[in-house]
Formats: structure tokens, sequence, C-alpha cells
């Protein structure tokens, strides 16, 4: 067991055991960091296992936020009526505090109940701030009933310099559910020159249905170690930003909404789906993006890779939009954030 | 099941025999469909990402670090561990067992067209083994593609066939990898007009990697299948809308 300690005087080491079990880990790669100890308060210690609890229902014509549960840094103020969908409702979720740091363990549920129509979000990016020891960690387990929808698409997560990250997304649809679940990472604050100076990051995301597995995704970016680099070719190449929407409908027919998302992605002008420079031979704005049906008929993935985080959002938002109009027959909220 | 190399007095037949089968199945002529794949190459090179050999080599690496290491190896040992016990068809937690690393590996084989091509090589291979020989675990995993409880992906199927074959199971992960770079030097040979010998030097220069590769898969879970490429499943993508393509993926 770890004995030192990085902390002063009265500011004894936590033992590294508090820490999750090593099936706990959000990657085998993590097994390294899970023994070192944090100085001051622990791994999970209070305001570092923030929690956010979210349930909706169908009520009528419309759905209710029938829970939320929100504990230290997750902040809800109550729900935004801007869903183009009649019977649609928005959680923004709030984060006060600076950022993400180590020893943090997250706990994330957003359950929507049949027939109910629910878009969560955070009001802004998460950064995962720089680390000496351990690591950060965020569980989010996302369920949708029988007819019902869920948009789950947080603001990019920001990697900065020595960050290590882990995250496990867990979803359950019913066979009539469908979802649309988006991630977007950004390798550090780009403006400022950092690129690729984090240490780890590791995020997957598992889709069940009447507990079969569906599909089994598994980002894993590690500049550090592992080779090849994340900028090798046919890892990010050129680029830097990664941005990965699965839009999940198990009764739609997939190979319609494949070519549809890849319509609304991918560069008109080019065959291989990518280009550097977008059509105003702007270089900054240049993305390689495409869809694909997912296996086991679970939907489609959509993938945007770019140089900068907003030309990714963008066209996810797009990818996003058209999702909504083939499944839902409306499109998707607009961006309400500051 | 061991494949040793014998020693220079004691080499046994069944050693011979094992590595005859391994030359078989990782040889180019094989009749499944290797000729046909491309797993996003094709628009790689259209694409101008991939010019010459240095270009193909450096994304080969890619594919066999991120793709077969943590992906299609780890479905191709866990069949083969399971195969290469069981008795018969009556083994039937053998035969679950296999089915659960066809399924994984499927389920975390994201672009379209690499399972389509996966399951369409592991189809020919199956059904070329069971012209050649009786085994009666062969069939019942066969009867378990037909039922729809795995997809008989080629990596899956190949651990199967190797098992049961007497070929090791670290022996097979290498003639995966060496089937793999040799179906995509062939395709880029044909795309880029690479000449004989650049393809060979590629090959050559890829052996590193698939040695790593190969120990890369062997202490992963099914759990711990992670391929992820993300460029070439945006490739893929783009692949599967080009209109004009010589390979099926």
């Amino acid at each position: 067991m770890a004995t030192d300690s990085a902390g002063g005087p009265g500011d004894p080491a936590v033992p590294a055991d508090e820490s999750a079990s090593a099936s706990d880990l959000p990657h085998s790669a993590f097994a390294v960091y899970a023994g070192e100890s944090l100085p001051g308060a622990g791994v999970g210690a209070a305001g570092k296992d923030g929690r956010l609890d979210l349930a909706f229902a169908r009520d009528g014509g419309e759905t209710r936020l029938v829970r939320d549960l929100a504990r230290v840094p997750f902040h809800v103020s109550g729900t935004l009526g801007h869903d183009p969908h009649p019977a649609g409702e928005t959680v923004y979720v709030q984060s006060p505090s600076g950022g993400v740091a180590q020893g943090d363990r997250h706990d994330v549920s957003v359950a929507v109940g049949p027939d109910a129509v629910a878009h969560v979000t955070t009001s802004s990016s998460t950064k995962v701030l720089s680390m000496e020891r351990n690591y950060a960690a965020a569980a989010v387990t996302l369920s949708v009933g029988s007819g019902g929808h869920l948009d789950y698409v947080p603001a990019p997560t920001i990697l900065h310099p020595e960050a290590r990250f882990g995250r496990t997304t867990a979803v359950d649809l019913a066979p009539d559910a469908t979802a649309v679940v988006g991630e977007v990472v950004v390798p550090g604050r780009l403006a400022r020159g950092e690129r690729f100076d984090f240490e780890r990051y590791a995020s997957t995301c598992e889709v069940r249905s009447d507990d079969e597995l569906l599909v089994a995704d598994a980002t894993h970016l590690a500049p550090g170690g592992d080779d090849p680099a994340p900028t090798a070719p046919g890892m990010l190449g050129e680029f830097a930003v990664l941005g990965t929407l699965y839009v999940l409908a198990p009764a739609a027919d997939a190979a319609a909404l494949a070519d549809r998302l890849h319509a609304a992605v991918a560069p008109a002008d080019s065959p291989s789906g990518g280009a550097s420079v977008d059509a105003n031979g702007d270089a900054d704005r240049g993305v390689a993006a495409g869809a694909t049906r997912l296996p086991n008929g679970a939907g489609v993935l959509v993938r945007v890779l770019g140089h900068r985080a907003d030309p990714v959002t963008d066209r996810l938002h797009a990818a996003w939009d058209s999702a909504r109009e083939g499944l839902l027959d409306v499109g998707a909220p607009a961006d309400r954030r500051q | 099941m061991s494949d040793g190399e014998g020693d220079s007095t004691g080499e046994s037949r069944q050693s011979d025999t094992a590595v005859l089968e391994s030359l078989r199945l990782a040889d180019s002529s094989l009749p499944v469909g290797t000729d046909s794949v491309s797993y996003g190459l094709e628009t790689f090179i259209a694409a101008d990402r991939v010019g010459d050999a240095d270009d193909l080599a450096a994304l080969l690496e890619t594919y066999l670090r991120r793709q077969l290491g943590p992906g299609d190896l780890v479905a191709l040992r866990a069949a083969h561990a399971a195969a290469r016990d069981a008795s018969g068809r009556e083994d039937e937690d053998a035969l679950a067992a296999v089915c659960r690393a066809d399924r994984r590996l499927v389920a975390v084989t994201l672009p379209a067209e690499f399972r389509e091509s996966a399951t369409r090589t592991g189809g020919r291979l199956l059904s070329l083994q069971r012209e050649l020989r009786e085994d009666s675990f062969v069939e019942a995993y066969a009867e378990s593609v037909a039922d729809g409880d795995a997809a008989g992906v080629y990596p899956a199927v190949l651990g199967l066939v190797a098992a049961r074959t007497g070929v090791g199971e670290r022996r097979a992960c290498l003639v995966a990898c060496q089937e793999f770079v040799t179906a995509l030097a062939g395709a880029a040979q044909r795309l880029l007009g690479l000449g004989h010998t650049d393809v060979q030097r590629v090959v050559v220069a890829c052996q590193p990697t698939m040695e790593a590769a190969v120990a890369d898969s062997a202490d992963r879970s099914l759990a711990e299948m992670t391929p992820f490429a993300p460029l070439v499943d945006v490739q893929s993508a783009a692949h599967e809308r080009a209109d004009r393509r010589l390979f099926s993926s």
C-alpha cells in the first residue's frame, strides 16, 4: 500500500484501497493510477463523489422531471421548455466547480420513462484538470423505456495537461425506444497551444436492449503511452478533436438512417468523407466525418474529426438534428449555452 | 494445445502437420475471399492519405495495434481456447464460449463493412473446413451460426479451425496478422501499382508490429476487447457510399 503523501502536516494520505475495485476501473490501464493515494480529501470523499440522478416521466401531453437529485458539483436549476417536440423536456446540468480533479468519482444516472421525451446536456464544457496522483472517473447510466426518447449530448470534455480521465457510459433501451448519445473530446486548451499533453483518456459506451449487448465502443487515447500515438494515420491523423454520436434506434431502418446522417455530416465535395480545409478554404474548419450502421441493428454511429471543437460540435448538431427529424419528425433543440 | 517448434533431432510429425496447416491457412490462395477486402484502405488511397509503401506500412501499424491486437485476436484466442479441448458437439459449454467470443467481436466492430467482410470470409472458411474434415464440434458451431447464435466472423472461425487442427493459439494469431497484412498489401499493389519488392518490404516492416499485436492480445478478457481507430471508421463509412470501388470493404 502506498504510504507516501504529497499533503502537508495534518494532511494524511488516504489509503488507495478506498478507491474502486479493479472491476470498477474505467479501463484496465487505470489500474496503475488506482494505487496512488491522494493528499487531503481522498478518493470519493465529500465534494468528490458528485452524483446526478434524473428521472423523466410522461404525463399526458408533456414530459415531467420527476426526480432531480444533484450532489456537488452537479446542480440542476429546473427545466427548459425549448424543445421543438411538443412533449419534450430539457435539463441543463450546471457544474459550478472549476473542473474535474484527481480522485473525483462522478455518478450520473438518467432514466426516461415510457413515452417520455427528454434532453439532458451541460451548461458548459467539462474541464478535466491536471493531475499528479490517482485519476478521475465518471460512470454514466442511461435508460429509456418503451416509446421514450433521450438526447444525452453534453458539451465537450477538455483534457488539461497530465489529465487522467475515464468514463463509462451504459445505455439500456427498450426495443422500441430511441436515444442520441454524444461525446466530444478536446485534447487540451488548443488556443493556448496545449495539444495531447494529457496522460490518458478512456471512454466506453455499451448499449444493451433486453439484456443483450448490442454495441461496445471504446475510445482510448494515451499520448504518453501506447503506440501508435493518437495522431497516427488511421487514428486521428492530422486532426485533434474527436466527436462521436450514437444514434440508437433498434426498431428503425438503420441503413436509411445511416445514409441520412452520413449526408448530414460528410463534406459534400469530398468522396472520402474528409477534407483538411472546408469549402471556403478555411483550414481550421475542415473535418473528416461519416456515418455507419452499428452492430446488431442498434442504430447508427457518427464520427466527426476536426481541428477545433466548434466545427465538430456543429457537425454533430447537424447529425443530431437530422436524426431527430428522422426519428421524431422534429429537429434538435437550439443550443442555449452562454 | 502446443505447437512447439521441436528441437533439431526430435521434431515430431505432429508439429510438422501443425506448421503445414498454419501455412495453408495463411496462404493467400486460401479460397475465402480475402482478395476482395481492403478494410477501408481503398478510401485512404482515394483520399491521398496513402500514396506509397511507407504510408501503407504506417497505416498497417495502426490496423495491427488498434484493430487486430485489441479486437480480432482477442476473439480468436477465446474461440481457440474454448475449442481446442472440446470433445465434440456435445460440449455445450465450449460451444457457448466460442459463440460469446464471436458475438462480442461483432458488438465492438463498428464499421458496417468490416462486419460484412469478416462474416463473408468467416462463412467461407467455415464451409471450406467442413468439406475438408469431419468434426462434430465444427458442425455444431456451424449450426449455431445458421441459427443466429453467432455471426461466424473470420477471427472466431479461424480460432476454432486452428484449434481443431492442432495449430496453437499464438501461431493462429500470427496467421491472422500475416493474412491481414498480405490482403491489404495486395490491395495496395493493385490500387497504387506498388512493385512486388515494395510489397514484400511492407510485409517485412510489419513483422515486429504483428508480434506486438499478438503479444498485446494475450491477456485480454472479452470485456477488454477494445478496437479503436476513428479515422478508419470515417474512411470505411465513406467507402460504403463510394461510386466506384474495386473492393467490398
